[in-house]
């Protein structure tokens, strides 16, 4: 009986799984970049790349989404909206940082209305690099969040290259 | 039993529900191609609404809670039960009487009314405008859409949607016969569909998602199936009356592949209307044809 329950469980924990990484929804928000990331995630939307064959798709309500995209470092006054907007997503949500300013303030850092990088304000899952980062690199972001999700065996290490 | 079969698998229920997010996927695929994309793979739809349906549902502050759950029930079985008076599948509908044609047309409506509704229950401005515009959106083209699919019911002298289909399948085609109502009843149907040029209510570029802006996991899973079953129960009912009939499995696909591709070709090609020109363009010109087709079905009735 237990070891049914058991099946039973793990069988609706993967076809959630499934479903969402099937499925990712994003909502896209810039908290003070320059706007050369934003360009760049609105490239990886275009017939171009074509993320709707992954499932992406881009929703303006963060009720809507599960992954949140954010660029540029956060500025004092794009702090509390920032705040409002990850609150708002429903559970289990997710946050990709685009842009070396994301990650760690860029060209930016040490600005007098700057808070910091977006660490600093909500939890991250994934940092894309780059400035800006190239399309490819940021479907290789959203996809590597997507490996995240499904459960692993045992911890991969990867080493850098060279 | 076999009707609670009926009502629960086969053709209502679970089968409209797969059919619709099956349809989902073509007309997703077909506008992704015409754009010169790859598009959605195939179980795509699904993943969606399975992902939406085990999400967290985030009920907001201000809202009366007991409407913003039930709302998202009452439109999926609103339609639910629009798709068991229409002949899914080619097969006769599982539950038919006369004058079961108006109950369709307004069962339809409940979606549009709850969508409306919901919108207008939360608190947030781009819901307000969504909830606004679905309902003005509603009132404009309701009248039009309903004489277009009237129209076949009087020349074919019953309000029976099983009796009109049989009278279809005898003649001529009616897009032949009445093709002014043929074109008004597939804009009646775009419009409530919402899909471009329709689709102001949900404007993605300027009230974010309209009235399901504050919906989140399950309601807006209920909403989405509601707007997939709608597609379904309204491009059989077109192809029903003015396609030449549906009796069996082969024709029900490929009639409702023909009014879907149309409908993709035209969502596609054209570019959003304004509310107010939405409003103007059904006012103006809908009502008027519709008119000027019952003008023609009288006067062919004096005349013959
Ligand atoms: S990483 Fe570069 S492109 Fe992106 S916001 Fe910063 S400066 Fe602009």
């Amino acid at each position: 009986m237990q070891r049914l329950e058991r099946n039973w469980n793990t069988a609706i924990e993967r076809i959630k799984t499934w479903a969402r990484t099937n499925s990712p929804w994003v909502v896209h928000f810039n908290s003070g970049s320059c706007n050369g990331c934003d360009i760049e995630i609105l490239a990886a939307l275009t017939p171009r790349y074509d993320l709707e064959r992954f499932g992406v798709e881009l929703h303006g309500s963060p009720r809507h989404a599960d992954v949140l995209i954010c660029t540029g470092p956060v500025t004092r006054q794009a702090r509390d909206r920032l705040l409002r907007i990850y609150e708002q997503m429903p559970e289990p949500k997710f946050v990709v940082a685009i842009g070396s300013c994301a990650i760690s303030g860029g060209v930016f850092q040490g600005c007098y209305n700057i808070v910091g990088h977006i660490d600093e304000v909500i939890p991250v899952d994934v940092y894309v690099p780059g400035c800006p980062p190239r399309p490819e690199a940021i479907i290789d972001g959203v996809v590597k969040l997507l490996g995240k999700l499904r459960p692993s065996p045992k911890p991969v290490i990867e080493e850098p290259a060279g | 039993m076999i009707e609670l079969a009926a009502l629960l698998f086969f053709p209502g229920g679970l089968f409209v529900l797969l059919n619709g997010m099956a349809y989902e996927w073509v007309d997703r695929k077909l506008v992704a191609r015409f754009q010169n994309r790859v598009g959605p793979r195939w179980f795509q739809p699904l993943a969606d609404n399975v992902k939406l349906l085990v999400n967290e549902e985030v009920i907001p502050e201000n809202v009366d809670a007991r409407l913003f759950i039930t709302l998202p029930v009452v439109a999926l079985a609103g339609v639910l039960t629009a798709a068991l008076y229409v002949p899914i599948a080619g097969f006769d509908p599982a539950f038919s009487f006369e004058g079961d044609l108006i109950v369709t047309i307004y069962m339809l409506s409940l979606l549009t009314m709850a969508t409306g509704l919901a919108g207008a229950n939360t608190r947030d401005r781009f819901s307000l405008i969504g909830a606004t515009r679905t309902l003005t959106q509603l009132f404009s083209y309701e009248a039009p859409f309903l004489l277009a699919f009237l129209a076949p019911a009087v020349v074919a002298g019953s309000w029976q949607i099983s009796e009109i289909n049989d009278y279809a399948g005898d003649h001529l085609w009616l897009i032949l016969t009445q093709p002014i109502g043929a074109i008004v009843a597939l804009l009646g149907l775009m419009g409530k569909l919402e899909i471009p040029p329709f689709d102001a209510p949900e404007a993605e570029t300027e009230i974010v998602a309209g009235a399901l802006t504050e919906y989140s996991g399950r309601g807006l899973a209920l909403f989405h199936l509601g707007r997939n079953v709608e597609l379904v129960a309204g491009i059989t009912l077109l192809a029903a009356f003015y396609l030449g009939g549906i009796s069996n499995p082969i024709e029900y696909v490929l009639k409702t592949l023909a009014v879907l591709f149309v409908l993709a070709t035209v969502q596609t090609a054209v570019a959003r209307l304004r509310i107010d020109q939405t409003v103007g363009v059904w006012w103006r010109y809908g009502v008027l044809l519709v008119l000027l087709q019952w003008l023609a079905l009288i006067g062919a009735e004096v005349i013959f």
